[in-house]
């Protein structure tokens, strides 16, 4: 229980060194001395008496607690880092709440899914970074540089492999994770927001897919992109209008790839990532929802209050 | 209000508010405004599509029963994405189109377009049956590039074409509606040219 | 939910919430495993499958078939089904667009507070079909071949035919098996258990239309209308 550093020490967890009514920082409320972790200045003291032997503790003990006393030297090096940030930021609450909020009895592996969505977007992220130090968006050159990226760069092949079968894995996760959603019901209150939020992400998935396959500019890039952008100019009105702005012009031309590459690499993935950030915490502030076939046991004074 | 004087209007605060609105709103407009215009400009300029006449061959190169392929340039700044292939065939007596003024001469040779009407696929000519299809979505069309069967809204595009001193030009792509009446602004794959159609698509600046 | 439902809703996951156990480290290790699975898939995907570059794009080409990626086959294939000139811009939009602001508002269409699938058997049963119908598309829309290409399994000796009957632009407006065109033409993939050799040679001769004549190929090609005429008898 020694092992967490002061600030992420849980508020109300099992520690039995804090016999002395501590705060939820684990601080000593009467501690003269404010650095050190109230908590960690009691046993010091209670530890120097048993290894001096004044206790009466056999050799056992003495090795048990000397391999403690040299956990917790290690322990404070890092605790004292993280003391000092959580001293001028202020991040220790929101990190605890983070990391040891309670999630609902029940929880099973169809909750990862959307930590498995996330992971597979940093993937892409990650993986989009490196292609995008090769990549040459124009008409002439684009082709050549993904050739290159095959051939000559080091790994070239795998990452890009990565890259492009990482899309597919991020569409499957994502429909598997709305999937898991829709059927548990998770999107009812209070949680219709975090599902509005989520389909926008689903959206923006898709149109991540959409504009990312055509730099590679092969024939199948190529063609899918000429129907996607006409089936944007349907709509009537202001649909060829929609698809003048997405190709640069009125057919095909020298802006078109650019204007996908800035979306693909800039606009959407930003978009991505700000809801992403605004789906999380919505996910830590109302806690994920227990399975539906889990039933809360009433206790009886709460059912008798419920009529 | 307490405190105003004989006909004050506008309190300090209310000035200072919307100063700060203001100055905070030019600010804003400053460099956004020029950022929506460059995303925007491509929608208001038609500098990119090519105008030019295009020599294609010579005229002894076509014939009247059926169509020659040939490429042609749509943009020229773009190297090989910016051509594409056009069918070309001797216009006979029957190509005469409503668009054509009593009298007035037609147009020597009918060269359509490739590109599919229903969402820009690249149609192909086949001979035997004498009809253009699509690979995509299931669209055919006859051999004067109207609608046989399928999704496309209407006839094939087709180009503008010359015959001089024995060399054939083509020169702007036009659109077509059902009745093969000629539309100079040629509008994009999916938009229908029949009847009300043609005000739910109108032409474009960029065209 | 009337603010009743809303509170006991919220008493009992109070409730359930209180008996789970911390996201760190329980839920953290699910994760954690759970990517490195996903990891380990698509390194593994990119080791077997490659990244495949077809040819440099070539719009004047008049060959390629052109398709999407799988994930959007299910639209694909909804462009296909979808025939009458009329309806496409449904089709390319309307539909999709329909089906996603109901996706938007679903938290507000669907007011019933139960959460078990089998207690709200709407919201379960429309979820599935969906699902079934996405899938089907999907299928569907993998398995449309080029309109040039006949893939179904034939005898050496009508192999010629096959290829006369695929280059001839019958797929244009019939089916062949999974390729080509559904209308307006019949389906010919039992063509042969319809008509024999001798109807077929009069139909191609002297269609109906829309369906231009072969006549031209009986003359300038006899051989190559007799191996067409052959092939399609076989197809049953």
């Amino acid at each position: 229980m020694r092992l967490l550093p002061g600030p992420l020490r849980r508020k109300n967890g099992n520690d039995k060194a804090d016999g002395n009514g501590t705060d939820g920082n684990g601080r000593n409320g009467g501690n003269g001395n404010p650095d050190i972790p109230g908590a960690l200045l009691v046993s010091r003291e209670r530890d120097e008496a048993i290894v001096n032997g004044e206790n009466g503790q056999g050799a056992k003990e003495q090795k048990a607690l000397q391999r403690e006393r040299i956990k917790e030297a290690a322990t404070e090096v890092p605790a004292t880092a993280i003391g000092w940030v959580d001293e001028r930021t202020g991040l220790g609450p929101f990190a605890r709440g983070f990391m040891f909020r309670k999630t609902p009895k029940g929880t099973n592996w169809f909750y990862t899914l959307g930590s498995a969505s996330m992971f597979a977007f940093l993937s892409q992220a990650v993986t989009g970074v490196f292609l995008a130090m090769y990549y040459r968006p124009s008409a002439d050159e684009a082709y050549t540089s993904i050739q290159h990226i095959n051939n000559e760069v080091f790994a070239g092949e795998l990452v890009r492999g990565m890259h492009r079968w990482g899309a597919t894995v991020m569409v499957v996760l994502v429909f598997l994770h709305m999937g898991r959603t829709f059927f548990f019901g998770a999107y009812k209150y209070p949680r219709e927001l975090n599902w509005i939020i989520g389909v926008v992400l689903v959206l923006l998935t898709l149109m991540m897919a959409l504009t990312g396959y055509l730099l590679p500019f092969d024939q199948r890039s190529f063609w899918a992109t000429v129907v996607a952008v006409n089936i944007n100019a349907s709509g009537p009105v202001i649909g060829p209008y929609l698809a003048d702005f997405l190709r640069g012009g009125a057919e095909f031309g020298a802006t078109t790839i650019s204007r996908f590459y800035a979306l693909h690499m800039l606009l959407v993935p930003g978009l991505i990532a700000a809801l992403i950030g605004a789906h999380l915490y919505l996910v830590a502030k109302l806690g994920t929802t227990a399975p539906p076939w889990l039933k809360a046991e009433k206790k009886r004074d709460l059912a008798k209050e419920e009529i | 209000m307490p405190g105003a004087f004989e006909g004050e209007t506008v309190t300090r605060r209310g000035l200072m508010t919307g100063g700060a609105l203001a100055a905070g709103g030019i600010a804003s407009a400053a460099f956004a405004l020029p950022a929506l215009g460059f995303a925007l400009g491509p929608i208001f300029n038609n500098e990119e599509v090519n105008d030019e006449w295009q020599d294609v061959g010579a005229e002894s190169d076509f014939n009247e029963q059926t169509y020659v392929a040939k490429v042609g340039t749509l943009v020229t700044n773009v190297g090989e994405s910016g051509k594409t292939t056009v069918y070309i065939r001797k216009a006979t007596p029957e190509d005469r189109s409503p668009s054509d003024k009593k009298g007035a001469k037609i147009m020597p040779y009918v060269a359509i377009s490739t590109r599919c009407a229903h969402l820009g696929c690249p149609v192909r000519y086949v001979q035997a049956s004498e009809k253009f299809i699509c690979p995509c979505h299931g669209g055919v069309y006859g051999k004067d590039g109207s609608v046989d069967g399928g999704p496309p809204v209407r006839p094939l595009d087709r180009f503008y074409t010359k015959a001089e001193r024995g060399r054939v030009y083509i020169g702007k792509r036009f659109s077509l509606n059902s009745k093969l009446e000629r539309f100079p602004h040629p509008r994009d794959p999916s938009n229908h040219l029949d009847g009300l159609w043609e005000y739910l698509y109108p032409g474009r600046p960029s065209t | 939910m009337n603010a009743r439902e809303k509170e006991q809703y919220l008493r009992e996951y109070h409730v359930l919430k209180g008996q789970g156990k911390p996201f760190f480290p329980y839920a953290v290790a699910k994760d954690s495993m759970m990517a490195v699975f996903v990891l380990f898939v698509i390194i593994l995907m990119a080791a077997l499958f490659g990244a495949e570059l077809g040819p440099k794009a070539d719009p004047t080409t008049t060959t390629y078939t052109p398709r999407p990626e799988w994930y959007f086959f299910f639209l694909f294939e909804l462009l296909r089904v979808v025939k009458p000139p009329e309806l496409v811009f449904l089709a390319t939009i309307g539909i999709p667009t329909f089906c996603l602001v109901l996706l938007l508002l679903l938290p507000f269409i669907d007011r019933n507070p139960e959460r078990h699938p089998l207690k709200r058997p709407i919201a379960t049963l429309t979820g599935i079909a969906v699902i079934l119908a996405m899938g089907y598309l999907t299928i569907e829309g993998a398995l449309a071949g080029a309109p040039t290409e006949i893939e179904l399994s034939t005898q050496p000796q009508y192999e010629a035919g096959r290829s006369v009957a695929a280059s001839s632009g019958c797929l244009g407006c019939h089916r062949i098996g999974h390729n080509g065109n559904a209308g307006p033409g019949p389906e010919l993939t039992e063509i042969g258990e319809r008509l024999r050799a001798p109807a077929i040679r009069r139909t191609l001769l002297n269609p109906t239309a829309p369906m231009p004549s072969y006549r031209g190929l009986s003359e300038k090609n006899p051989q190559q209308f007799d191996e067409l005429v052959q092939y399609l008898a076989t197809l049953r």
